[in-house]
C-alpha cells in the first residue's frame, strides 16, 4: 500500500480543524456556553456574504473580519437580550442566530448574480474538494493546498491564544465574579474567546460546513469530558479524539463513498454514545431500579 | 448609631444602588477602621451583599462613591480580596483544590504570565492555615460545603491583601468548621488586615465581631458590637420578625453574656 498523499492531506486538515474547535469547545463547555458556539457558526454567514461582496473573493482577509464582527455581535446581543430584555438564555440564543443567519441568506440571494457563493458551500462545506484547490504563489511555487494551511495557521492561532490566556480562560470560566474583583476583565477574556470561536468558524466552514462545525465544537469536549475531571487531560483527550475523528471518519467516507465531513461528525457522535453508555448511570435492567445514586449534576 | 472613624480603610458615601429602579441600598454612608472583624449584619433581601460587591466594583451604584486606602478601587485592586458566595460558582468544574488557591495569585501576576513555583508555595502556605493541606489535590467536585468555603478561603488568603470582604463564608458550615474559620479570621484581624464578613446569625456575631454594619435597606447602625448590638437597633435592623429577636434574646441569656447590661 503506498502512501496516498490526498489522504495524508485530508485527514491532516480534517484533525487540525477537529483539534482547534475542541480545544474552544471545552472553554464553551466549561462556561456552560456550547449552544452560544452554535449560534456564532451560524451568525458569521451575513458577515461572510458581506466580506465576500466587498471583496469578491471567498478567501480575503474581509470574509474573516466580517465573520469575526458578526461572531462578536452575535454575542453581545445575546447578552443584551439576556441582561437587558430579561429574555431566557437558551431563547435569546435562538433569536440571534436565527435572524443573523436569515439575514445571510437574504444576502446571499441578492447579491447571486454577483458572487460565486451559495447555500451549500455554506452549510455544508466539502473536504474532499481540498488537493485540487492549491495554493500556488505568483511566481508559480505549488505550496500544496490552500484549506490545509488556512487550518494550519487556525490551529496555530487557536492553541497559542489557549496557551497565552490559559489562566484568564480558566479562572473566567470557574469564577467570573471573582476574576473581574481582582481585575482580570471577564467580559473582554469572553469576547476575545468568541472572537476565536468566529474565526475557527469561518476558517472551517469551507472545509466541514457552518452545521458540521458546531459538532466538532460540541462532541468532542462533552465525550473527553465524560472521562475526565481536570482540565489538562480534558485539553489532550479532546485533542486526541479530534485526529481519530478525522482518521476513521476519512476511512469509513472513503469505504462507503460518502461525506468525509459527515462520517467525521458521525463517528464523534458514536464516540459520544459509547462513552456515555460505559460512563453515564443507566439504571440495570429494564424497568429494574438503578442501585446506583442519582447523577450529581452532571 | 452610626460611627465615623478618622483614616477609615473603607469609606462609603451616600451610595444608593438600584436593580432596574428598584432600590437595594438606601444612602449608605460609613467608615471603617483598620485592623477589625467587621461583620455585615441583615436579614434576607437587607442589600448585605450588594454592598459588598458594590465595593468590589461588580455593581455599579446608581449615586454615591468609595473609597478604599483613601484611593479609588482600580488603585487599591492587589491590596483588596473577595470571597463570592460558594453557590455563585460551579464545583463540578474540572480543577483541584490546588489549582482553585493558585487562582488566588492570579490578579499579582498580570495578563500571560503563568504561576510559578512561588504562586504554588503561597497557594499551599494559604491551604495550610485553613487546615486543608491533605487535600491539595482533591478534584473540587469531591469537597463537602465546609470544605469548599475554606477553599474560597485560602484562594483569598493566597491574594495576600490587607482587606478582605467574605460574602456569606458561614453559609452552610457546621459548627466547627465556623468556629475554626472564625479564628483564622481573628488571627488575621490581629495581624493587622481588615476582615468584612457578610453573617447571618447574630449569636454568633455576637462572639466573634468586634465592629458590626447593620443593613435593611439603609443603614441602621454601623460601630463598635457594644454599643451596636442593642434591642432596639435589633429591633430595627430585623423589623418585625420578632421570633427571631426572642430566640438570639434566649441564646443571650443561655450563653450568660449580655452586653446589653453593662
Amino acid at each position: 500500500m503506498t502512501f496516498d498523499t490526498n489522504a495524508f492531506l485530508i485527514i491532516l486538515t480534517g484533525a487540525l480543524i477537529a483539534i482547534s474547535c475542541g480545544f474552544l469547545g471545552v472553554f464553551l463547555l466549561l462556561r456552560k456556553m456550547s449552544m452560544t458556539g452554535d449560534a456564532i457558526s451560524h451568525a458569521v454567514l451575513p458577515g461572510i456574504v458581506i466580506g465576500f461582496f466587498v471583496s469578491g473573493s471567498q478567501r480575503s482577509l474581509e470574509v474573516i473580519i466580517g465573520a469575526g464582527l458578526l461572531g462578536i455581535l452575535s454575542t453581545l446581543m445575546i447578552d443584551a437580550l439576556r441582561k437587558k430584555a430579561k429574555v431566557q438564555l437558551d431563547a435569546s440564543i435562538g433569536i440571534t442566530f436565527t435572524l443573523l443567519f436569515a439575514i445571510g441568506i437574504i444576502l446571499i440571494n441578492l447579491f447571486a448574480y454577483k458572487v460565486d457563493l451559495d447555500q451549500e458551500c455554506v452549510l455544508y462545506g466539502e473536504i474532499a474538494y481540498l488537493p485540487i484547490d492549491l495554493w500556488i504563489t505568483p511566481s508559480g511555487i505549488n505550496l500544496g493546498p490552500r484549506v490545509t494551511w488556512l487550518a494550519g495557521l487556525n490551529f496555530f492561532l487557536v492553541t497559542g491564544f489557549i496557551y497565552l490566556l490559559f489562566k484568564e480562560l480558566s479562572l473566567t470560566s470557574f469564577d467570573e465574579h471573582f476574576s473581574s474583583a481582582i481585575g482580570i476583565p471577564a467580559k473582554g477574556v469572553n469576547l476575545a474567546l468568541m472572537s476565536m470561536v468566529s474565526y475557527t468558524t469561518v476558517s472551517s466552514f469551507e472545509s466541514v460546513g457552518a452545521i458540521l462545525v458546531v459538532a466538532l465544537l460540541v462532541v468532542p469536549p462533552s465525550t473527553a469530558y465524560l472521562w475526565t475531571k481536570s482540565l489538562i487531560p480534558l485539553l489532550r483527550l479532546t485533542a486526541g479524539l479530534g485526529i481519530l475523528i478525522a482518521i476513521l471518519g476519512y476511512y469509513l467516507a472513503y469505504w462507503i463513498d460518502s461525506s468525509i465531513a459527515g462520517m467525521m461528525v458521525a463517528v464523534a457522535g458514536a464516540f459520544f454514545f459509547c462513552s456515555a453508555l460505559i460512563k453515564g448511570n443507566w439504571p440495570l435492567g429494564i424497568g429494574g431500579t438503578s442501585k446506583s445514586s442519582p447523577a450529581f449534576d452532571s | 448609631m452610626i460611627t465615623q472613624v478618622p483614616h477609615p480603610v473603607l469609606e462609603v458615601h451616600d451610595l444608593t444602588v438600584s436593580y432596574d429602579q428598584h432600590p437595594v441600598l438606601w444612602n449608605v454612608d460609613l467608615s471603617l477602621p483598620a485592623g477589625q472583624l467587621i461583620g455585615i449584619l441583615g436579614p434576607n433581601g437587607a442589600g448585605k451583599s450588594t454592598l459588598i460587591k458594590s465595593i468590589m466594583g461588580l455593581i455599579q451604584p446608581t449615586s454615591g462613591y468609595i473609597k478604599i486606602f483613601d484611593k479609588p478601587l482600580p488603585d487599591v485592586r492587589s491590596r483588596i480580596s473577595y470571597v463570592p458566595q460558594r453557590e455563585s460558582v460551579d464545583w463540578n468544574f474540572p480543577a483541584s483544590v490546588l489549582d482553585v488557591v493558585v487562582m488566588g495569585t492570579y490578579g499579582k501576576l498580570g495578563l500571560f504570565r503563568r504561576p510559578g513555583k512561588k504562586e504554588v508555595q503561597i497557594a499551599q502556605d494559604a491551604l495550610d492555615q485553613v487546615g486543608m493541606m491533605a487535600y491539595s489535590k482533591r478534584q473540587i467536585s469531591e469537597l463537602s460545603g465546609g470544605q469548599q468555603q475554606r477553599v474560597f478561603i485560602a484562594r483569598a488568603l493566597a491574594q495576600q491583601a490587607d482587606l478582605y470582604l467574605m460574602d456569606e463564608p458561614f453559609a452552610g458550615v457546621d459548627m466547627a468548621t465556623e468556629t475554626a474559620i472564625f479564628q483564622l479570621l481573628q488571627d488575621m484581624a490581629r495581624a493587622g488586615k481588615t476582615v468584612l464578613v457578610v453573617h447571618h446569625d447574630i449569636h454568633s456575631a455576637m462572639n466573634f465581631f468586634e465592629w458590626c454594619i447593620m443593613l435593611n435597606l439603609h443603614l441602621v447602625a454601623s460601630g463598635p458590637k457594644d454599643q451596636v448590638m442593642t434591642e432596639e437597633l435589633l429591633r430595627k435592623t430585623y423589623g418585625g420578625k420578632l421570633n427571631l429577636l426572642t430566640q438570639v434574646t434566649d441564646l443571650i441569656r443561655k450563653q450568660d453574656f449580655n452586653p446589653l447590661k453593662r
